[in-house]
């Protein structure tokens, strides 16, 4: 388990120390991000979340690695630069959990972008927010 | 106030423009000046500070009791230098008359359009006056033994290159849109008229547009002008022909004096292994062929990470261009390129213009990397 969390933060250090030389003037959700989701704004965990697209689809992975969970019927609305995607989890209990994240890009014209909103699922809500590195 | 202390405040002024520049960088004209703003000055020149990428005039001009130093930012040194001007073209102490627009943030800059010297009324700077006279007479375009057009140099010494683009933005044939020579829109209705753009690029390109295209990172971050975008530059581009090693050398005279392969040997367009094999490049790989008197030159692996036009239409990795190139007479390249980009539009497009050669002249120094204001 160690091995595991030391392996995650190193791919995590190097995604981020990579980010400068990867930025992108393309499509505005491609890219890697990385946030904090939670509960509450004083109970965040924090996110990665990879990003693609393919000229007519959406596509990512939050948190890749072991338990990566891709996302779903993603969509970006230019109106706005509204962001919605799902995602389909398990928690603790085993019980299937449907994420909905919304949010809005903020600082559409830089590298370092973000996408602030929310996420919801059955029985629960919170902040979401992530930035593009 | 005296002369002295006049002269101090110039050097000082002119000292924190110059301190300045590292943190600002080398900027789109107007994401610092505003094309709604036009200003007349009417004063003395102080200083003229003959650097890339841009020249700066300094000037006294008058405000009631005292005056103000101001500084009028005109193009580089190797632009004005082909329009006939030199550092001596204005000295200090002459009284000038300078016309075009004013600093978005309030300040004592303005970009100058024209300078008109004050007792004569004599023009010395023209922005419309860049581009030389066309060739009086055609002449047949130069070639090979075998008759294949040359596009670069003379054998001989003769050094020569292409600039004067007919067309300084990219946007589809046959669509007629109102743009300054930077690609900045009159109106920004017509951005989807431009090109077939998806809407995620549609709006893009009109955010781009409507900051003024501020956030280009060929000025931010002295990006390659890749793509079609270094044939729309105003240094120009050379195309230096190495038949033994069948490829061509574009050699840009923008940016970063970067330089490109078009390999016409044969080979696929993939990357060197172990090298840039997996690796998307500003410029893409690019593999050619003759077909008759033209050059079709395909380019793909382009990254995302530049802007490909200028006026900031947006590209995807991708992006595919096939570019058309013939020589009709001595001092004409035609230019065809078609813009093949699944990610960012909606169907394939095309886009043409021409480039004047320019006899006898290797290609502007120019280098963003001075990165000077």
């Amino acid at each position: 388990m160690r091995t595991l969390r030391f392996v995650s933060v190193l791919t995590a250090v190097c995604l981020i120390a990579a980010a400068p030389a990867a930025a992108q003037e393309g499509h505005p959700l491609k890219g890697t991000w990385l946030g904090t989701w939670g509960p509450s704004p004083e109970h965040l965990n924090d996110v990665f979340l990879i990003l693609d697209w393919d000229g007519e689809n959406i596509t990512g992975t939050i948190n890749p690695g072991i338990d990566n969970v891709e996302i779903r019927n993603a969509t970006l609305d230019p109106e706005g630069w509204v962001v919605r995607f799902e995602a389909r989890m398990t928690n603790a209990a085993g019980a299937t959990l449907n994420y909905v994240v919304e949010g809005a890009i903020g600082n559409l014209a830089f590298h370092d972008r973000t996408i602030t909103g929310t996420w919801s699922h059955e029985s629960g809500s919170g902040p979401f927010e992530i930035q593009r590195q | 106030m005296s002369h002295g202390v006049q002269g101090v405040s110039v050097l000082v002024l002119a000292g924190l423009l110059v301190a300045a520049a590292p943190v600002e960088g080398h900027h789109s004209v107007f994401g610092k000046f505003d094309v709604t703003r036009e200003t007349t000055l009417e004063g003395v020149v102080t200083m003229v500070d003959w650097r890339s990428p841009h020249v700066h005039v300094f000037m006294n001009v008058r405000n009631g009791p005292r005056f103000d130093s101001w500084a009028v930012e005109i193009e580089s040194p190797d632009i004005l230098r082909r329009a006939g001007w030199s550092r001596d073209t204005l000295r200090p102490g002459d009284a000038i008359v300078v016309e075009g627009i004013a600093a978005r943030n309030g300040s004592r800059q303005v970009w100058g359009d024209s300078i008109a010297m004050s007792a004569t009324g004599r023009t010395v700077l023209n922005v419309d006056d860049f581009e030389p006279p066309a060739p009086l007479a055609s002449r047949p375009a130069p070639e090979w033994p075998d008759g294949q057009p040359r596009l670069g140099p003379l054998p001989g010494g003769v050094d020569g290159y292409w600039a004067y683009p007919s067309a300084t933005a990219l946007v589809e044939d046959g669509v007629d849109v109102a743009m300054n020579a930077q690609g900045l829109l009159q109106n920004i209705d017509d951005a989807a008229r431009v090109a077939p753009l998806q809407p995620w690029a549609l709006a893009l390109y009109r955010a781009r547009q409507s900051r003024q295209l501020r956030d280009d990172p060929t000025f931010l971050n002295c990006k390659p002008t890749s793509g079609p975008r270094q044939f729309q530059q105003p240094q120009g581009v050379q195309l230096l022909e190495d038949r033994v090693r069948e490829r061509i050398f574009v050699l840009v005279g923008s940016g970063n004096r970067n330089f490109h392969i078009l390999f016409l040997d044969g080979r696929e367009p993939v990357g060197q292994v172990g090298g840039d094999d997996d690796n998307p490049l500003y410029y893409g790989r690019s593999v050619g062929e003759w077909e008759g008197d033209t050059l079709v030159v395909e380019t793909t692996s382009f990254n995302e990470d530049f802007w490909f036009t200028n006026g900031g239409l947006p590209h995807t990795d991708q992006l595919r261009l096939t570019q058309r190139f013939s020589r009709p007479d001595f001092d004409t390249l035609s230019y065809e390129v078609t813009v093949d980009d699944p990610g960012a539009y909606t169907r394939p497009w095309t886009s043409s213009w021409t480039l004047r050669w320019v006899a006898g002249q290797e290609l502007p120094k120019h280098f963003c990397q001075e990165n000077r204001p």
